[in-house]
């Protein structure tokens, strides 16, 4: 079935296929769709894609039987179980949650200038079924901890969330995929941080092998705000990682950093976008790969920089080893720049393990097995020191132990 | 014999580096081996420590009763085999206590001996760093990563310290040490040194030797030892140089 016919089948169920401006909005894309001859050379999101499965495909989603769990733990820590997207409403002094609405919608569509040839964004745009929006209040300080819970096989789940940071409020967030079923999820996070806000952003991703995670974050950074996002991939399914950031004010920052484990024929795509749009801004985008057996990654690297954006500092960094002659890592880092007086720079290192160093550790009694574990871990070292939250620390530890457990 | 090399030929990338070489150390000798640069003398080090780049065309090579090449890097390593390497390498995010804690229990394990507990192994490594004139605070950084030349150098020795080796290969020790540093190093290696133990000492220079006394001076060039001989021949080199050897 076509896009076009999936979605005027199943739109009695999708989101928003009343208002006008919405419907406007999906017929663009449906336009795309139709008239798009897929440029997999140059379309970043196509990349390592099999399209048919992703456009063909059939439309489920089950409103869940269970609500959402909240609690508030009375120490500004919150944690969400959401189930197939949804998220009951809550209210308290310092937090708000609602679910998405109109406005929401037409608003990321309206202003959205970063992901507008994004195939899989367009998709969750036509398909929205589910999504709500979390508002952290001004001068607050808040945890939130969110179980994404898809509940059965075959689900298609396309979700928006908006996560809104008031001014001088400050934002922990984590957030779980781990789903065991053969699912797809579509999700957009819009992120907005107000002025004098922070948000850390920590995503751990740990599903199985037929579960498709898509996960797009788009951030908004006004001034003296600093986005931080850490993205930890274990998933043995699909996952793709495209993160958009934009500076609009002076002072901001965005720091996009990520790290992913993949083995068999695990697929991972990822992508990190800085904008640059006002003057003394600074951006890191930091991504690590750890690839074995046939598994396939791509990681594609931006920084834009208005000319406008004078005193920008922004860095780019993408490393990979290949723990195995069949494994293939993709980097692509890219700058534009049209600011004269920036500090900008980017790098990409991928390789096998050092056999120097294996022979170096094996030469002092260390077997050929333990030496390659610990020059994995003294990889990721850095990325994982820098986690201060200690239950944090604990589950990634966990699963990287997991990981390398099959590291022959 | 402790260590006996028989008519070892070895080749990498179709350059033969070894031709027939020939050497024999018993327990409690020190052996040096000088040489021109190109001679051979890293790749038999490497050889010996169980780098698999090389191929090797023929020859024998027996250590403590073993078939050396019988044995993997890390159970010579474990059997007693030790080298200091020319070019220590620079492996960030590793932490030299837990590397070298693994190291000597990996060791204790093969030889079915009690492994070293932490406490333990923190005095041991404390008392023989403070032996070399390492700072406590150097034991808390990567290994070798940011480490000046003599501190790589004199950090290869503590490990051969803690680890105890009963054959230490030394491959161009001296190379880019300041006298002071060459002065710590060696003292280290003499206090290392008892009967039940040997060492090969890969050098290009005599200044080591004046330091670390060598019971038998061998001269290799072109892959081969040309000629062996006490003390007197690492006088004659320095003298003359390797030209009347080649």
């Amino acid at each position: 079935m076509n896009i076009q016919d999936n979605y005027q089948k199943n739109k009695k169920n999708i989101f928003f296929s009343k208002n006008k401006d919405v419907q406007n909005h999906r017929e663009k894309l449906i336009n795309i769709f139709k008239n798009d001859r897929f440029d997999k050379k140059n379309n970043e999101s196509l990349k390592n894609v099999n399209l048919k499965n992703f456009l063909d495909f059939k439309y489920k989603y089950l409103v869940p039987e269970e609500t959402s769990v909240i609690n508030n733990n009375n120490d500004n820590t919150y944690s969400i179980v959401s189930v197939n997207g949804q998220c009951s409403n809550f209210k308290d002094d310092k937090i708000e949650i609602t679910k998405i609405v109109e406005e929401d919608y037409n608003d990321f569509s309206k202003n959205n200038t970063i992901a507008n040839n994004d195939h899989f964004v367009n998709l969750n745009s036509l398909f929205l079924n589910c999504g709500f929006k979390i508002i952290i209040k001004k001068n607050n300080n808040i945890k939130i901890k969110i179980s994404n819970i898809i509940t059965d096989d075959d689900l298609t789940i396309f979700q928006k969330n908006n996560f809104i940071c008031e001014e001088g409020s400050s934002l922990n967030l984590i957030e779980e995929y781990e789903n065991k079923n053969n699912s797809t999820l579509n999700i957009l996070n819009v992120i907005k941080l107000e002025k004098n806000s922070q948000l850390n952003h920590f995503l751990i991703q740990d599903n199985s092998p037929n579960h498709n995670l898509i996960i797009t974050s788009h951030s908004s950074c006004k001034k003296d705000s600093t986005y931080i996002q850490k993205v930890y991939n274990f998933s043995e399914g699909y996952v793709r990682n495209f993160h958009f950031s934009e500076l609009i004010e002076i002072n901001s920052e965005a720091d996009l950093q990520g790290i992913f484990f993949l083995k068999d024929n695990n697929i991972s795509n990822n992508k990190t976008f800085v904008k640059h749009l006002a003057e003394d801004c600074k951006s890191n985008q930091v991504y690590k790969g750890i690839l074995n057996d046939r598994s396939t990654a791509t990681y594609f690297s931006n920084t834009h920089v208005d000319q406008v954006a004078q005193k920008t500092e922004g860095y780019q960094l993408s490393k990979g080893i290949l723990l195995s002659e069949n494994a293939s890592y993709f980097s692509k880092p890219e700058l534009k720049i049209y600011a004269d007086d920036v500090k900008c720079s980017h790098g990409s290192t991928i390789g096998p393990i050092d056999e120097n160093a294996i022979f170096y550790l094996r030469s002092r009694g260390m077997s050929k097995i333990a030496a390659t574990k610990i020059l994995i871990s003294s990889f990721i070292n850095e990325e994982l020191s820098s986690i201060d939250n200690d239950q944090m620390s604990e589950i990634i530890q966990k699963k990287i132990v997991r990981y390398l457990s099959k590291v022959k | 014999m402790f260590l006996e090399i028989n008519d070892l030929s070895v080749k990498i990338e179709n350059k033969n580096i070894l031709k027939n070489l020939n050497l024999n150390i018993n327990k409690g000798e020190v052996h040096a081996i000088m040489g021109p640069n190109g001679s051979g003398k890293s790749t038999l080090a490497n050889v010996l420590a169980g780098k698999e780049d090389y191929e090797i065309l023929n020859g024998k090579i027996n250590f403590k009763d073993n078939d050396l090449f019988d044995l993997n890097i890390e159970e010579r390593a474990q059997e007693g085999m030790f080298l200091a390497f020319q070019y220590p390498v620079e492996i960030p995010g590793v932490n030299i206590t837990p590397f070298l804690h693994s190291a000597i229990n990996s060791k204790k394990k093969r030889m079915n001996e009690d492994e070293i507990d932490n406490l333990s192994f923190a005095k041991l490594l404390k008392s023989k760093a403070s032996d070399l004139g390492i700072n406590i605070d150097m034991l808390k950084r990567s290994v070798n990563t940011g480490f000046s030349g003599g501190e790589k150098k004199r950090y290869e020795i503590l490990q051969m310290s803690i680890l105890n080796p009963d054959l230490a290969i030394l491959d161009e020790t001296d190379s880019g040490l300041d006298i002071d540093a060459l002065k710590i190093v060696t003292d280290g290696v003499n206090k290392l040194k008892t009967k039940d133990n040997s060492f090969l000492i890969i050098t290009h220079y005599q200044k080591l030797l004046d330091y670390i006394k060598p019971d038998f001076v061998h001269v290799m060039v072109n892959g081969s030892i040309v000629k062996s001989g006490g003390s007197e021949i690492a006088a004659e080199i320095e003298k003359d140089g390797f030209q009347k050897f080649q």
